[in-house]
Parts: structure tokens; C-alpha cells; sequence
């Protein structure tokens, strides 16, 4: 009886041995498929038809250096659906690999440790030269000094320039590092009324707000935290200031897509992205077609310089990946693979985040083919210089919310005649309590 | 006794079940709502609003159920399989607290009543000392040191609160309240646990305490037991001496006696006779001198048969020697044995009176005085012999006559000795016998 009970008890344990090593293999054995998270559609906005060109010649290329791993990816999921398909695959513990990143998640993706820390695989593997990277790309993926995500394409913001407007006014086209009285002083030439109705039907600028203004008054909003804001800098209130006497010039006037399109408007931002979807068949047809056009930097602020916005499209790996060398390798070869990073300038809309790529004479050759002989493109060290020296903004979780309140109130203040440094102050402290909620 | 182990083995099935089914219903609501949330396109919303998730749900769970199981095979083992081995009790309760660790963690501290099972079984089997200590202060510091609360200011943890807040108001409450009563009830159990295992132990205590007083008493009454058989071994003792001194009767009375009636008995016929018939009365003498003889004959037969088994195969030195060495291996008397006479050749009677005076003495020495040393000496003073026999006993007052010293009297009067007892110091006897040297006995 008792020998009995004891041949039974091992025989519980093995049977408890047996049943964990099942558990264990089928939840952590190496998959030979890696799964890519991706949208289908341009992260900036803009239409792309190509949308899978590049990650399948990235997965054939990839798939040959590795024989027997195969990388799988869902086709057809836009960006408006992907955080939603990201985050269901997250909650259910099967998230891809490797995946692109929204930048408005990236941070409390890092904070919920759904991405793995990169540092060391960046400083172990000899193949990669961080250098290569542009900084301003590469900070878009840190948190507190930690790569957690590497940039796959970038896009900087330009300033788009009416050739045909400002010809017509004899204005020359400003250098690249005009300041803000250039700006004012353009504007102030342009602005009229050409049809003689007592309404102003040509402006300086459309679209180019306080945020344009402050960026390249070398400031910022918030902190890379998301928990503090700096609406009442000086940097701030002198952006403020600055668009609202632009705003003078058009008389209450609101300029509109429409007056832009007509060509009476002489400046306004505009990505690298639909710079580049504008200038290009078929869309060029679509838009912008009835005058000359072309991008230069944005104007310096009295504290700052010709500095924009750069985004940068992030991908990383997932830090529940079981197969998380490969999926290194893989996002070697879609960041950090000259080739693959080349194709970006022919398939997609941005431009690639290797300085030798985007300065390389290939990459202006590829421009230039699907441009129009008279069409001037792109000054290829403009672009470098844009990129490198660009603001990179970073998103966090109540990110859209407190920038939606801000700029809310701080277009109220352009109608009213309160005072934009006490205002600001107010604003700040209805941001900062909304940060903090 | 009984009824109140069925009670603790009871709570302990309750117990075990409360918390198992607990672990395992938080990790099956995790991974329910989590369909849910997807089911309903709410993902990206809640992961927004959460600090931290469980990295695989439906591994999740599979890892909390093994782990339960495991449990589970730890509960049987010990106590069906092998309930008697304390190897097996160890290693089940180390392997709870293990288990019961990998399980919280798991569930990133949502639920740490299953360290309260590993805790209740540290307090319900194992014995009372340092060890046992050891392990409820490490149970006390790992339950505290999971608590939730504590942990999710200090990392980001999944929590069980954030899912509810996925359900409508009124499923929120439900959940809510379930929740809570879940953790309410782990506790409670707990406590009952306690409470019925400090009761147990309780009882045991008693159980103890009484046969504690069973034992003293058959103790007592062991002592009594053995004062009776001392005092009936003293008394079988004297019944002996009587039987041997009515066998010396018989044989004094079946021998010398016949012999002497029948002596006097003709030298009456003698005196009768011996003026008119001196012939007859020589005649009759003669007749009485070998009756006389024959019955000395059968007087040293008979005296031989009362000798002492030792003076049959020794000389009476090596006899008392020999008795000396028995009661000093036997007994935890120290006895000396000294004697300056030359060589101790007596009449047996001499011997025999010599031997059993010593016999007597030493007993007396043993029995009465409780001595632990004692002195023999014999020597030759005056022709006559100087026996002394000295013992370091409590001695006594006044002596009393019976007992040994009777005897010893009685034998030394027989060979025309003195002898003297002195209780004031230990005790002495002091016998002076005068011997008949040279003398043969026929």
C-alpha cells in the first residue's frame, strides 16, 4: 500500500514535469515566421501606392541572407486602424516582432515595456554605425537616453515658396537663412487686394502658426515626459507675438485652402512628404498646377534659427518577440540597409534617416527623373541641413489633448486684446493641470 | 481529538480551494476581458489607460494553472500519499511557497492569497522551534511585501481594476464587489485556519498533560510496588532461616536426638546394672560406645550437609575471599579483607561459625547500615582468634537484639567466644573466639 503511494506521488510529479515542459515548448520555442507589423498606406498623410514595395523587397533580400525564416505581415490594415489592430495584438500577447510605431504611442509603449531596449544590441553588433543615422531621426526613438525604437524614413518640414507669386511682386526667392523679418517684410508686400472688392484676396502666408514660429525660435511646448509645459517662455510669447502681427496684415481676412490653391497665398508649410507626392505624377496634375512652386527652410526667430519639424516613422521590436535576433536583423536591414533605405526615395514619400543616403547623388538622381525638366528640385544640402538640424517632437499619451487646448486658447487670444504674457501664463496653467490629471 | 482533526482538515480543504479557485478566476478574468476589450475594439483605448498588461493572457493562465496543479500534487502528497515522511512535509511546503510565489507574481500581486495557503500549511505541519520561525517570518515578510498597493507605487503592475473599468457600471460594481470578497473571504479562511489549529494544538497539549499525570502516577505506585517487595523479599528471607532452622531441628532431633535417647537409655541400664552385673554393663557400654560413634558418624554427616557450599571447595580463607569479591561485583560496597593469621585451618564448625559470622555481618552491613565500606580483618591474638568486621553504615543506637546480631551471638556462644556490636560509630562487631589449635576433631 505505502509502495503504492509512493510509486504515485512520482508519478504526479513527472506527470507535472511532463505537462510544464508542454506548456513551456509551446510558449517559448522559436517560431521560424516573423511577424511585421505594418500599415499599408504613407505615415505622412499623403497617398502611397506602393505601400508594400519596399518591405517585400526588404522581406526577399532579408529572406535570403536567412534561409528558413520567412517574415509574415498583415496586409491591408491603414494607419487609422493600425493602433487599434497593434494594441489588440498586444493585449492578447501576440504582438508582431518587429512593428512600425505611431509616434503618439511610442512613450507609453516604452513606459509599458512593450519595446525592447536596442542599447545593447546597437553596441554589440559591429555591422551597425549609429553615426550613420541623422541624430534628429534617431532621438525620435529614445526615452531617457534608452533606443528603444530606430527610424525607418523621415520627413521634415519645409516651407513651400509661390515662385510665380513672388515673381510677379519681384521678390527673389529668400536664401535659406532668412529670418522672421524677411518673412514679415514679404508679407507685407504681398498682402493687397487685387480685385479692388475692399477685401483682401492675396496673403503672405497660410497655415504658419505660432507652433512653426516657436520651433524655429529654437523652443518647445512640453517636456519629453509630457509632464511640464513652457507655453509662458519667452520663446513662446515672442512666436505669439510674432504671428499675431502677421495676423494684423490680413485685417481679420481668414486665408483658406482655397485662396492658397488659387495660388494668392506666398507661403506655407509643408512636409517633405507632400512636397515630394506634389511635385511627382500623377498627383502634381492634382494640385499646385497652375504656378511655379518650391520648398525652402522656415524663417529664424530672433532666438533660433531655419529650424523645423522633423517626424520620423519608428519601428521596433517587440520585447515579448521569442526570436528577437532575427527580428534585429530584420530591423537592421529595413533602417539600416543602404539599399533598402534608397528604395524609400523611389516607393515612398519621405526621406531615408542614413545621411549618406539622403545625400547621395542616387538619391537626387531618383528625384530629379520624376520631376519636370523646368521644375527645379530640391537643394539636396537644404534637405540634409533641414533634417539635421530639425525639431524632433515627441508625442506622449495626452499629447494631442493638451496641444488641441492650447492652440485652442491660444487662437482666442489672437482675437482678443489681452495681454499675450499674462494670457499665455493662464494657458499654461490650464495645460500643466491637464498634464497632470 | 478526532472530530476536532476532521474540523482542520476540512478548513484546509476549504481553504486551499478558496484560494486556487481565486488564483484562477483572476487569471481567466484577465484573460476573458481581454477578448472582450478586442471583441469590442477597445484596445487601443485601454492601453492607453493602463500602466502595465500581462505580456500573454492565454499563457498566463496556462502558468497559473500548472502551477495550481502543482499545488494541488503537493496538498495529496502530503497528506495522503506520504503523510508520514518530514522529508516529504518539507519539501511540499517549500515547494508551496514556491509555487504560491511564481503564482503572485504571475498575476503581478492581484492576488497573493495563495501565499496565505503556503503560510497556513508552514503554521498546521511543521513543529515548533527556530525552523518553523524562520518560515512564518518569512511568510509574514512575503505576504506583506506583495501586497499590491505596495508593489504598484513602486513599479508598473497589470491591474485587475483597470480590466473591471471595461465593463458597464453595473458589471464594474459586481466585479467590484466579487473582487473584493474574494480577497476578504482568503483572509477570513485564513484566520479560521488559524483559529482551528491553535485549538488543535491545544488539545494535544492536554492529551499530553494527562498522560503526563498517568506516567507520575505508575510511577508512584511502581515505588510502592517495590518497597512491598523489598519488605517481602526480607520477609522470604526470614521464612527461610525459620525452614533452615526447622530442618536443623529435624536433623538435630532424627540423629542426635535418637542417638542420645538411646545412650541414655542404656547408661540407665547400666547404672541399673552395673553393681550386681558389671559385666553386662561393660558389655553395654561397649554397645553404647558404637552407638555413640555411629551417631558422631551421623552427626558430621549431617553438619556436612549444612556446610556452606564455598567451605565445601575452599579453605575458609579463600571462602571469605571468594565472598568478598562476589559482594564487591555485585554490590556497590567497597569490602576489605584483612588477615594476619597464619594459616586459617579450623574445625568446620570453627569455619562454618567464622564464615556465616562474616556472611551476617556483611549482609547487616549492606541491609541495615546501608554502608558502602566495610572492613574484615581476622587475627590471631593469644591463641585465640580476633574476628572484627567494620562498616562506615549509619550504625544505630541502641542494638537490638534479633535480626543478625542474634545469630552472630548465638554461633560465637557455641565456640565459647565473646563477641561486642558498637553502633555509635558505624557499626562494629568485635568477636574474640578461642580455637582449638591442634586439635582434630575425631
Amino acid at each position: 500500500m505505502k509502495r503504492n503511494k509512493r510509486r504515485i506521488a512520482v508519478l504526479l510529479a513527472a506527470v507535472l514535469c511532463v505537462t510544464g515542459i508542454v506548456i513551456y515548448e509551446q510558449n517559448i520555442r522559436k517560431p521560424q515566421v516573423l511577424e511585421f507589423g505594418m500599415f499599408g498606406d504613407s505615415y505622412w498623410e499623403v497617398a502611397n501606392a506602393d505601400g508594400y514595395v519596399i518591405i517585400d523587397k526588404a522581406i526577399q533580400k532579408f529572406e535570403k541572407l536567412h534561409p528558413g525564416i520567412k517574415i509574415h505581415y498583415h496586409s491591408g490594415i491603414p494607419k487609422n486602424d493600425y493602433e487599434e489592430w497593434l494594441a489588440r495584438k498586444i493585449l492578447k500577447g501576440d504582438a508582431p516582432d518587429v512593428f512600425m510605431i505611431l509616434s503618439e504611442d511610442f512613450n507609453h509603449m516604452v513606459s509599458l515595456g512593450l519595446l525592447e531596449n536596442l542599447d545593447r544590441k546597437i553596441r554589440e553588433d559591429e555591422s551597425v554605425e549609429i553615426g550613420d543615422y541623422y541624430e534628429t531621426s534617431l532621438e525620435a526613438g529614445k526615452i531617457d537616453d534608452g533606443q528603444y525604437a530606430l527610424p525607418y524614413e523621415t520627413v521634415p518640414t519645409l516651407m513651400f515658396v509661390n515662385k510665380t507669386l513672388l515673381e510677379k511682386e519681384g521678390i527673389p526667392v529668400p536664401d535659406a537663412d532668412w529670418s522672421w523679418d524677411d518673412l514679415y517684410r514679404i508679407c507685407k508686400k504681398v498682402t493687397k487686394d487685387l480685385d479692388g472688392d475692399g477685401r483682401l484676396d492675396q496673403f503672405g502666408t497660410y497655415n504658419y502658426g505660432w507652433l512653426e514660429a516657436l520651433y524655429s525660435n529654437d523652443g518647445k511646448i512640453f517636456d519629453s515626459q509630457g509632464k511640464k509645459c513652457y507655453l509662458a517662455s519667452e520663446r513662446t510669447e515672442e512666436a505669439v507675438r510674432f504671428i499675431q502681427k502677421l495676423n494684423e496684415l490680413y485685417q481679420g481676412e481668414k486665408v483658406t485652402q482655397e485662396t492658397f490653391d488659387a495660388g494668392n497665398v506666398a507661403f506655407m508649410p509643408l512636409s517633405f512628404a507632400e512636397y515630394r507626392t506634389y511635385k511627382t505624377y500623377p498627383y502634381k496634375i492634382k494640385k499646385y498646377s497652375n504656378f511655379q512652386w518650391d520648398c525652402i527652410t522656415l524663417p529664424a526667430g530672433s532666438m533660433g534659427d531655419n529650424i523645423s519639424r522633423v517626424d520620423s516613422l519608428l519601428i521596433g521590436i517587440s520585447s515579448e518577440s521569442r526570436q528577437k535576433d532575427m527580428a534585429w536583423e530584420f530591423l537592421k536591414m529595413l533602417t539600416n540597409d543602404r539599399e533598402i533605405q534608397m528604395e524609400l526615395f523611389r516607393y515612398s514619400q519621405g526621406a531615408s534617416v542614413l545621411k549618406e543616403v539622403t545625400n547621395s547623388k542616387e538619391a537626387e538622381e531618383i528625384l530629379k527623373k520624376d520631376t519636370e525638366e523646368s521644375d527645379k528640385i530640391i537643394d539636396h544640402s537644404l534637405l540634409n541641413q533641414v533634417i539635421m538640424n530639425g525639431r524632433v517632437v515627441k508625442e506622449f499619451p495626452k499629447y494631442k489633448e493638451a496641444m488641441a487646448l492650447a492652440e485652442g486658447e491660444v487662437l482666442k487670444l489672437y482675437d482678443s486684446s489681452t495681454n499675450v504674457e499674462s494670457a499665455l501664463k493662464i494657458i499654461q496653467r490650464m495645460v500643466t493641470n491637464l498634464l497632470e490629471k | 481529538m478526532e472530530k476536532q482533526k476532521g474540523k482542520t482538515s476540512g478548513i484546509s480543504y476549504m481553504m486551499f480551494a478558496v484560494t486556487a479557485v481565486s488564483a484562477f478566476l483572476v487569471s481567466v478574468f484577465i484573460v476573458e476581458s481581454t477578448n472582450i476589450i478586442c471583441a469590442n475594439y477597445e484596445a487601443a483605448d485601454f492601453l492607453k489607460n493602463v500602466t502595465d498588461i500581462p505580456d500573454t493572457p492565454g499563457f498566463l493562465m496556462k502558468k497559473v494553472v500548472f502551477f495550481l496543479l502543482v499545488l494541488a500534487a503537493s496538498f495529496v502528497t502530503r497528506e495522503y500519499l506520504l503523510p508520514d515522511s518530514m522529508k516529504v512535509m518539507y519539501v511540499t511546503i517549500c515547494l508551496d511557497m514556491v509555487a504560491g510565489m511564481f503564482i503572485v507574481v504571475l498575476l503581478d500581486f492581484n492576488y497573493n492569497g495563495i501565499l496565505l495557503w503556503a503560510f497556513a500549511n508552514i503554521i498546521g505541519h511543521m513543529k515548533r522551534g527556530i525552523g518553523q520561525y524562520a518560515f512564518i517570518f518569512l511568510g509574514i515578510v512575503s505576504y506583506a511585501l506583495t501586497d499590491y498597493g505596495l508593489l504598484s507605487a513602486r513599479r508598473p503592475l497589470f491591474s485587475v481594476r483597470d480590466y473591471i473599468q471595461v465593463y458597464d457600471a453595473s458589471g464594474q460594481t459586481t466585479l467590484l464587489m466579487a473582487y473584493n470578497f474574494m480577497i476578504s473571504l482568503t483572509i477570513i479562511i485564513f484566520i479560521l485556519y488559524c483559529v482551528f489549529t491553535i485549538q488543535e494544538e491545544r488539545g494535544t497539549i492536554e492529551e499530553v498533560n494527562e498522560l503526563y499525570h498517568k506516567l507520575s502516577n505508575a510511577n508512584e505506585n511502581l515505588k510502592e510496588a517495590n518497597i512491598k517487595l523489598e519488605k517481602y523479599a526480607i520477609m522470604k528471607e526470614k521464612m527461610g532461616e525459620t525452614k533452615e532452622r526447622n530442618r536443623l531441628a529435624r536433623e538435630i532431633h532424627d540423629t542426635l536426638g535418637h542417638t542420645l535417647t538411646g545412650i541414655s537409655a542404656g547408661l540407665e541400664a547400666c547404672i541399673a546394672t552395673i553393681d550386681n552385673n558389671p559385666d553386662i554393663s561393660k558389655k553395654q557400654l561397649q554397645i553404647l560406645a558404637k552407638v555413640t560413634r555411629e551417631g558422631l558418624d551421623e552427626v558430621r554427616r549431617s553438619v556436612n550437609e549444612l556446610r556452606p557450599d564455598a567451605l565445601q571447595r575452599f579453605s575458609l580463607e579463600n571462602a571469605i575471599r571468594k565472598m568478598v569479591e562476589d559482594t564487591n561485583s555485585l554490590s556497590g560496597v567497597k569490602v576489605e579483607f584483612l588477615c594476619n593469621a597464619p594459616v586459617l585451618k579450623f574445625d568446620e564448625d570453627e569455619e562454618n561459625a567464622i564464615y556465616r559470622v562474616v556472611q551476617e555481618g556483611i549482609t547487616n552491613a549492606i541491609r541495615h547500615g546501608h554502608a558502602t565500606y566495610i572492613q574484615i580483618s581476622i587475627k590471631k591474638e593469644d591463641g585465640n582468634i580476633h574476628l572484627s568486621i567494620r562498616d562506615n553504615g549509619c550504625g544505630c543506637k541502641e542494638i537490638h537484639a534479633g535480626f543478625g546480631t542474634h545469630h552472630i551471638t548465638e554461633r560465637i556462644h557455641l565456640l565459647n567466644g565473646t563477641v561486642r556490636f558498637d553502633g555509635s560509630n558505624g557499626f562494629l562487631i568485635d568477636a574474640m573466639i578461642p580455637i582449638r589449635w591442634g586439635e582434630t576433631y575425631d
